[in-house]
C-alpha cells in the first residue's frame, strides 16, 4: 500500500498510528458487527444461492441475532452479496448497483458460479464475478450452505473494519477519544 | 402433530449457536473432497481431473491444482477412487483472496516435488481455468 510508505515519521509516531488503527478497527467491528445491511445481486444464477440465502433469515439460521439485515435498496447497503457467474447483459446493473452503495463497501461472491467454477468466460458469461466486481470474500460451495454464508459474512465483517480505516476522510482521522490535537 | 414440532417444542431454542459453538447439521452436508497424497498417481489425477465436471480438478506436472472454489462437491471423483478421496467435512472455506481457494497437491512419483511441498496461489484461478 502506498499510504503506509508516505506515512514516514518517527517510530513512536508509527506505534501511535498503529494503536489508532486498532481501536479504529475494534470500534468499527463493533459498530458494524451489530449492523450491517445487504443487498443481493443475482447475475444470472440457478437460483439454488438464493435459496440458501432466503434460509439464513429462518429459525434456525436468524442471522439478524448477529446483526445482519437484508436490505432492497443498493443505497442502504453496506455488503453486495453476488451470486451467478455474471451475465454480460448485466454488466451495467452490476455496475450500477456497487456504484449506488455508500463507502465503505463490501463485494462477497457466492457459490461456484461466481467465483468462476461452472461457466467458461464466453459471449454471453465473465464466468465469474472477479473480473467486473472488486471482490473481497468469496464463498466457495454449490450452493453454499447457510452456515457457510454465515461464516463468509462474518469473514466481510472484519475485512470492512480494514476498509473503513482506508477511507480517505479517515486517513489524518485522530484517535476516537483523542479530541483535537 | 408432526413429530418435529413437537421435538422443538421439547428442545426449545431451534436457532443454531453457530458462530460460537459447532453445529450438528453441518457435516451432514456434501462438502468439497479431501485428497490423500499417498495414494495420488498421475494416472488417477488424469482421472479425476477428466471426471470433474467443474474443471476444479487439473494436473499440472507433477502436482494435483484443486481449486475449492470451483468444487460443487457432486462426488464424482469419490466415486472414481474411493481409497484416494475422502469428503473433507469442511464447511468454512470463505476467503478474502481468490488464490487461498486452489490448493496444491504433490502426486506420486516425483520426488522433488514432493519435498518442496505444496505452494499456493502461484498461478491464479484464471489462468488455470484458460488452459482446461
Amino acid at each position: 500500500m502506498t499510504g503506509e510508505t508516505s506515512r514516514g515519521g518517527s517510530v513512536q509516531e508509527t506505534a501511535g498510528i498503529q494503536e489508532t488503527a486498532d481501536e479504529l478497527r475494534r470500534s468499527v467491528a463493533s459498530q458494524f458487527g451489530r449492523s450491517l445491511h445487504i443487498r443481493t445481486l443475482d447475475t444470472g444464477s440457478c437460483a439454488a444461492c438464493e435459496q440458501e440465502i432466503r434460509l439464513l433469515a429462518a429459525p434456525h439460521y436468524d442471522l439478524h441475532r448477529l446483526g445482519f439485515f437484508f436490505t432492497p435498496a443498493p443505497r442502504h447497503a453496506d455488503l453486495l452479496m453476488v451470486t451467478g457467474p455474471m451475465i454480460r447483459a448485466f454488466d451495467i446493473a452490476a455496475r450500477k448497483t456497487y456504484e449506488a452503495m455508500p463507502g465503505p463497501k463490501l463485494v462477497v461472491a457466492t457459490g461456484a458460479c461466481a467465483l468462476g467454477g461452472v461457466y467458461p468466460s464466453d459471449a454471453f458469461t465473465h464466468g465469474g464475478i472477479g473480473e467486473t466486481l472488486p471482490v473481497d470474500v468469496w464463498i466457495p460451495g454449490c450452493p453454499p450452505s447457510p452456515l457457510a454464508l454465515l461464516q463468509g459474512l462474518l469473514v466481510a465483517v472484519d475485512r470492512l473494519a480494514g476498509k473503513v480505516r482506508d477511507l480517505s476522510f479517515m486517513r489524518d482521522s485522530l484517535m476516537p477519544d483523542g479530541g483535537h490535537q | 402433530m408432526p413429530l418435529w414440532f413437537l421435538r422443538g417444542l421439547r428442545r426449545g431454542v431451534v436457532t443454531t449457536r453457530y458462530p460460537a459453538r459447532a453445529d450438528g447439521s453441518a457435516t451432514a452436508l456434501p462438502t468439497p473432497p479431501a485428497f490423500r497424497p499417498d495414494a495420488l498417481t498421475r494416472e488417477l489425477a488424469d482421472r479425476l481431473a477428466a471426471v470433474c465436471p467443474s474443471r476444479a480438478l487439473a494436473r499440472n506436472a507433477s502436482v494435483l491444482i484443486f481449486d475449492v472454489g470451483a468444487c460443487t462437491a457432486c462426488g464424482r471423483c469419490r466415486e472414481q477412487a474411493p481409497g484416494a478421496v475422502t469428503a473433507s467435512g469442511e464447511f468454512e472455506l470463505a476467503a478474502t483472496d481468490r488464490a487461498h481457494l486452489v490448493k496444491r497437491i504433490p502426486l506420486l512419483g516425483d520426488e522433488t516435488a514432493r519435498r518442496s511441498g505444496p505452494t499456493a496461489g502461484q498461478a491464479p484461478a484464471g489462468s488455470q481455468r484458460g488452459q482446461a
